[in-house]
């Protein structure tokens, strides 16, 4: 169980403060997967970061199981938008970083990540470098690698984004798959609508800076979802609604930046 | 998800393989004839007897005092005498300045104290060095690969750093979020992440070392190929003057060339890093 309570984030610059997240409070249970949905530069992807312990907040704390957290811990995994996976290292041995930064003998680990490379369907790569595969490929990598160290919590940070539409789909697929098989705590950053309802128990809406919760959604639908279904079209129309207006906002805050800019 | 499969068997299957049948290119023959052109101007310009005939050798001369100094094994004593330093330069050079670079790079405390006394000491030329490190260690191979050493440490030094301030924030996301321990954050990621600009330094060093080797033999030494030429001076021998001269771009450029591109096969090219070297 994961508790975020009044949590604020403060960016410093030399003459101006910004506040990129204000108040935020957010239970997550184990085995939930949650969306944080919302405009680009809304602060999800900094919420992720201080989840992960890879940034401070301000103010305020996450606990995770009545733990207060301050640094990336053995507890949770990040699986990253652009993949970050070493370009020097095999696919096996990429996968297995996680267990060798922990001391697992060579053996074991050679165990786990053959194992985990056929859950992702990539047994036949694993002697490979990662340029050598497709983005699609290399997002499964990096799940794997999250994935070895067993972790409890697997935060995502927008890991689709950067695929095209089909594989992105057979990604989302994947990953409702693995996520029943080893049940772990997802939450996942995303900017798109569709995915945070097809993927989530509950989605998180924020607003556009300073990243405030705006609304929560649980989606109560069974899987696999059919996104034409009336239910969903419906859910789809009511969170395109509330989001709409922050996108609105942030355009316009973007647009402000560019002006103060010059 | 079949599908996605079959295309990167396609891409995996696509990845160059070495050409057997090597042919050579226009590009090729035209750097060979301009070489050829240089050696007929050379040749008319004796023939002609445009220079004085006993300060400017003939290439069939030079061929002459090659085949000479090969039989009487000068040339060999000299020029191995000549990479054997080289190689203890550059590899202290490389002991020494990688580990300083990563650490510069990876601290900036470290920069703030260092780089300023870095930036001023390095300017001073390796040749200046010399009297310098004959008073230390003396006329021979300390002073010599000394004086490789302390030219050819800067590019090491400034590239490695380079690399590790310019590699990517995630990786070190990685590994904290993965709590990799320094060591194998140093050694997982750290240096294989910094290879383009290691690789990069130690050319550059190698290079530097090369070209002040010469130098520093011509003062301090009684044997290499820089010896070999200065000494020539002494005979009169233009034509040995040239041939230490030609076995010195002979060396450099194979061991420049060769060893270093094939150490960037092995590894940048291998990880699809190669676009990312300097």
């Amino acid at each position: 169980m994961m508790h975020v309570s009044n949590l604020y984030k403060r960016y410093v610059t030399n003459e101006s403060e910004v506040l990129a997240l204000q108040d935020i409070n957010l239970a997550i249970q184990d085995g939930e997967f949650v969306s944080l949905l919302g405009p680009s530069g809304c602060g999800k992807s900094t919420l992720l970061k201080i989840m992960a312990g890879l940034l401070n907040s301000s103010q305020g704390s996450i606990e995770i199981d009545d733990k207060k957290i301050t640094a990336p811990g053995p507890e949770r995994a990040v699986v990253f938008q652009d993949y970050a996976l070493f370009p020097w290292l095999t696919v096996e041995a990429n996968v297995e970083f996680g267990l060798e930064a922990r001391g697992v003998p060579l053996a074991k680990r050679r165990e786990v990540s053959a194992e985990l490379l056929k859950v992702v369907g990539l047994q036949d790569f694993a002697k490979k470098y990662p340029h050598h595969l497709s983005g699609g490929m290399k997002q499964r990598v990096s799940i794997a690698r999250a994935l070895a160290v067993d972790p409890e919590i697997l935060l995502m940070d927008e890991p689709f984004g950067a695929l095209d539409a089909q594989t992105r789909s057979t990604m989302q697929e994947e990953l409702l798959r693995i996520w029943k098989v080893y049940r772990k705590t997802v939450v996942f950053v995303t900017h798109s609508i569709e995915e945070s309802i097809y993927l989530s128990d509950r989605i998180v809406i924020m607003t556009a800076r300073p990243g405030r919760i705006k609304a929560v959604i649980s989606v109560d639908e069974e899987r696999p979802r059919d996104m034409t279904s009336p239910a969903m079209t419906e859910m789809q129309r009511q969170v395109r609604a509330i989001l709409g207006e922050e996108i609105d906002r942030a355009a316009a805050l973007e647009q402000a930046d560019l002006v103060a800019a010059e | 998800m079949a599908d996605i499969l079959t295309t990167d068997a396609r891409e995996v299957a696509a990845t160059p393989r070495p050409s057997w049948n090597w042919r050579p290119k226009r590009d090729t023959l035209l750097g060979a004839s301009t070489i050829i052109g240089l050696l007929v101007i050379w040749e008319l310009v004796f023939q002609l007897e445009l220079m004085p005939r006993w300060a400017f050798p003939s290439p069939i001369q030079v061929a002459y005092a090659f085949y000479e100094l090969t039989m009487n094994g000068e040339l060999f004593t000299n020029g191995s005498a000549s990479v054997v330093r080289q190689f203890t330069g550059v590899i202290l050079a490389a002991a020494f300045g990688i580990p300083f670079g990563l650490w510069l790079g990876a601290s900036p405390t470290a920069r703030a104290a260092l780089l300023p006394l870095c930036r001023l000491v390095y300017p001073i030329p390796g040749i200046a060095w010399i009297p310098l490190a004959i008073l230390w260690f003396g006329v021979g191979f300390n002073s010599t690969v000394f004086v490789i050493f302390f030219s050819g440490i800067w590019p090491i030094i400034f590239n490695t750093m380079a690399g590790v301030q310019t590699l990517s924030g995630q990786y070190t996301d990685v590994a904290r979020v993965y709590l990799a321990p320094r060591t194998l954050y140093t050694r997982r990621i750290l240096i294989p992440g910094s290879l383009p600009f290691i690789i990069t330094g130690l050319r550059l060093t190698y290079g530097v070392g090369w070209r002040v080797i010469v130098g520093a033999e011509m003062i301090s030494s009684i044997v290499g190929l820089g010896f070999l030429i200065d000494n020539a001076r002494w005979q009169l021998r233009p034509d040995i003057m040239v041939c230490g001269m030609i076995t010195i771009a002979m060396i450099g450029w194979v061991s420049e060339n060769w060893f270093f591109d094939w150490v960037e096969r092995r590894t940048l090219e291998k990880w699809g890093m190669k676009a990312n070297s300097i």
